[in-house]
């Protein structure tokens, strides 16, 4: 088995690879801040900051590393760059470090960062390491807006807050609250397989 | 969008291609659906059907059009719903073995009068397609399908359905305020007469709130052994202890009786819990079921925000339903 | 994703010294002051930036909270200080943030910052009061996790507007149903609850505070 290259690594996160789909990975986060877009794109690009910094360094020091102590290094280096990540937040985006209340500090305990930081960025090159991270946060953003446009949606008949059904549209209360997104990730969760078994699972064999 | 599981399931070449991530969404446990020999579930369907005419007529009767309108929009979403589904599997649609329509009719009495046309179908199309289709379609369901439906647009839309949703005229928690049209229905205060509670000159959903026509179909129900007579007797007995320490003999004039009379008890009791896919197939399991759906209504009618509890109670004890079998398997004759 | 892969797969050769101990030590030791230094530069950087986004959420309500200023006090620049106030009634003590509002040196009226539990969770809300502390002159939710559609109506607009020009003395109370009484406020349909925890809120503030603020207000005039 061949190393996957750089552009593999990232092509992989997006859609063949994506955590949340096809790796049911970051579940908590997932569920917890799709209720609406803004929510769920700050969540992605805070992720996407501390993937590609955890990536990065992780894959700069690799050499150094040793089975017993790798998982300490990752769990510091992680949590750093979301504390970093959080108090960024904080001091530009009051609002949405408000909403999003204790998820970015969980960020820390989102398998998808070390699970990289394992796969990839252990095992190969700075540059290959921050496509990957690229792809794989890219993947998760999208999982992330997918779930969120379906619930605001529906929920509040707004996307980004901006009325975009009539004002006439009754809220599916339930799709914002936790039940909502149980549904909405079940459903959406289907349709990937759906698509995917419909291709054959070609790229899968 | 929601064959995306079924498909799996239908087509094993799929499901094979697809392994190794996951199960597909329909593999999931269920109790198994056991139907006596002779007894098919068109003829329970449709036992259920005729029990139900008492307590359709008696709705009709007192909310009049409104309420003809609200059953023949779910029972037309439920049977659409139904086919729809059914076809997304590539399966002829089910229509004739009369369980959709058996849904439809308990969803459509369990929304209150005045509830919007859209609640009733997106209420049908999520009992059909969240509650039963997406399991697996009849047998296969875990949750009641129309408490499933019921519960997506109480909690979607309580705005538009509290008003006349399940209130509780003389419980001690708050119910839902807003002035509703039905002034010639309105409930009749708080100190609501049994005998009203009995007749259903009260407000509420359509078909909960005569407790005689409720009684008619749900002892013909019991008597043609269409419904497991456990469930509602054991439901009755421990809400109505409860009321009754909770009650005494009746503190400011609101009595175990007004309990059992009013809300959703008793229909709740003989056509929502009595659901053969969802409730336990032991005779000691149906009690402790029954039993346990009582004390939760009980709990959340005296305890919680809610005014009503029968639905939740319903659908937490469904989730119970595969544990209780298993907790009450008899033991087979020479066996230990 | 285990050991034996990393170290046979794509790791370089085994270097003694990496598998050292001592070597080890020194590397996590090294990167936790690396990194200590680094969010120490974050925190001195940005803290002062969040200190005052936190104090603005706040004070940025204010003026909208006090009774609208009429002639020339409407130009002047609002000045706020605030301070904690402690309160001891029937052997209870709380400490409400109370911040005062100034217009050319003239008071122009208190917010005072109280929570209390809600139907879901606690509910922070600030109450603005005029100079005499006797009317009150505006609501805002800081803070609520009601349900949405229905208890969260407390923090939309119109439910707040009832509680303007209710007066602090006697208690509000919750009706059901087009309240349009001296000292009542509509509730929310279907959200009695949350209707209700905002008023008992705010009423066991003013209980507590409007005393004090009153007579403070006596002994800031001349």
């Amino acid at each position: 088995m061949s190393t996957p290259s750089a552009a593999q690594r990232f092509v992989r996160g997006i859609l063949p690879e994506n955590p949340v789909y096809r790796q049911m990975l970051g579940l908590c986060a997932t569920l917890a801040v799709t209720n609406n877009l803004k929510s769920a794109v700050t969540m992605g690009a805070a992720v996407l900051f501390v993937l590609v910094c955890a990536n990065l360094m992780v894959s700069l020091i690799r050499h150094w590393l040793t089975p017993h102590l790798r998982i300490v290094i990752f769990t510091l280096t992680i949590a750093t760059f979301v504390t970093v990540a959080d108090r960024l937040l904080a001091a530009f985006l009051y609002p949405m470090s408000k909403a999003l209340g204790p998820y970015i500090p969980l960020i820390i305990v989102n398998c998808i960062i070390i699970c990289r930081c394992e796969v990839c960025a252990a095992k190969q090159g700075p540059l290959t390491a921050v496509a990957d991270a690229l792809g794989q946060s890219l993947g998760f953003a999208l999982a992330l807006v997918s779930l969120a446009a379906v619930r605001e949606i529906l929920g509040t008949g707004m996307w980004f807050g901006f009325r975009v059904l009539p004002a006439a549209w009754p809220d599916w209360v339930i799709m914002v609250l936790p039940p909502g997104a149980f549904l909405t990730f079940g459903l959406l969760l289907g349709l990937a397989n759906w698509i995917s078994a419909r291709r054959g699972g070609k790229e899968e064999a | 969008m929601k064959t995306s599981g079924m498909k799996n399931k239908d087509n094993d070449k799929t499901a094979a291609a697809n392994a190794g991530f996951g199960p597909a969404l329909t593999e999931v446990a269920s109790s198994p659906h056991l139907v006596e020999s002779g007894r098919t579930t068109r003829r329970m369907m449709i036992d259920v059907l005729l029990a139900l005419v008492p307590v359709a007529g008696a709705a009709v009767y007192f909310f009049r059009w409104p309420a003809v309108r609200q059953m023949a929009i779910c029972l037309a979403a439920c049977l659409a719903a139904e086919a729809l589904f059914a076809l997304m599997r590539r399966h002829r649609p089910p229509l004739a073995d009369g369980s959709a329509a058996v849904t439809a009719l308990i969803l459509a009495l369990s929304l209150p009068v005045t509830a919007p046309w859209y609640t009733a179908v997106i209420g049908s199309v999520a009992a059909i397609g969240v509650g039963k289709a997406l399991f697996g379609g009849l047998g296969m369901n875990l949750f009641n399908p129309a408490m499933v439906g019921r519960a997506f647009v109480m909690i979607s839309f309580a705005g538009a359905l509290g008003a006349a949703g399940y209130q509780d005229p003389g419980s001690s928690i708050d119910v839902m305020t807003q002035a509703t049209p039905l002034t010639a229905f309105q409930q009749s205060g708080v100190s609501a007469g049994l005998a009203d509670l009995f007749l259903g000159r009260t407000n509420g959903s359509l078909g909960e709130t005569s407790a005689l026509a409720c009684l008619i179909g749900g002892l013909f129900l019991c008597i043609r052994r269409s419904a497991a007579w456990r469930i509602p007797a054991a439901m009755l007995a421990a809400a109505g202890i409860i009321a009754l320490l909770d009650t005494g003999l009746g503190v400011e004039g609101w009595t175990a009786a007004h309990h059992l009379f009013s809300g959703a008890m008793l229909f709740g009791a003989f056509f929502i819990a009595t659901d053969p896919v969802s409730s336990p197939l032991t005779p000691l399991g149906q009690i402790i079921y029954g039993a346990g759906i009582g004390a939760l209504v009980m709990v959340i009618r005296l305890f919680s925000g809610y005014p009503e509890g029968v639905m939740f109670a319903v659908l937490l004890m469904n989730a119970l339903t595969p544990l209780i079998n298993r907790w009450t398997i008899p033991t087979p004759f020479g066996g230990q | 994703m285990n050991a034996a892969v990393m170290t046979t797969d794509t790791m370089p050769a085994k270097r003694p010294w990496r598998d050292n101990a001592l070597f080890q030590g020194w590397l996590v030791l090294l990167l936790a002051v690396v990194f200590g230094a680094l969010l120490a530069g974050v925190q001195t950087a940005l803290g002062p930036t969040i200190a005052a986004n936190k104090r603005n959420e706040t004070l940025s309500q204010v003026p909208a909270l006090l009774a609208p200023a009429s002639g020339a006090a409407a130009t002047a620049k609002l000045e706020i200080d605030t301070r904690m106030l402690p309160v001891s009634r029937g052997g209870r003590t709380a400490v409400y943030r109370v911040h005062r509002a100034r217009r050319d040196g003239q008071l122009a009226g208190w917010v005072v910052q109280t929570a209390g539990q809600g139907y879901a969770d606690r509910i922070e809300v600030l109450v603005g009061l005029s100079p005499e502390a006797d009317v009150i002159t505006g609501l805002f939710v800081l803070d609520q996790k009601e349900t949405p559609g229905l208890g969260a109506k407390i923090a939309t607009a119109p439910w707040r507007r009832q509680f303007v020009g209710k007066p602090a003395a006697a208690p509000l109370e919750v009706v059901k149903g087009g309240g349009a009484g001296a000292n009542q406020i509509d509730a929310i349909t279907g959200a009695t609850i949350s209707s209700r925890a905002v008023v008992a809120i705010v009423n066991r503030a003013l209980a507590d505070v409007s005393s004090q603020l009153a007579a403070d207000a006596g002994k800031a005039a001349p």
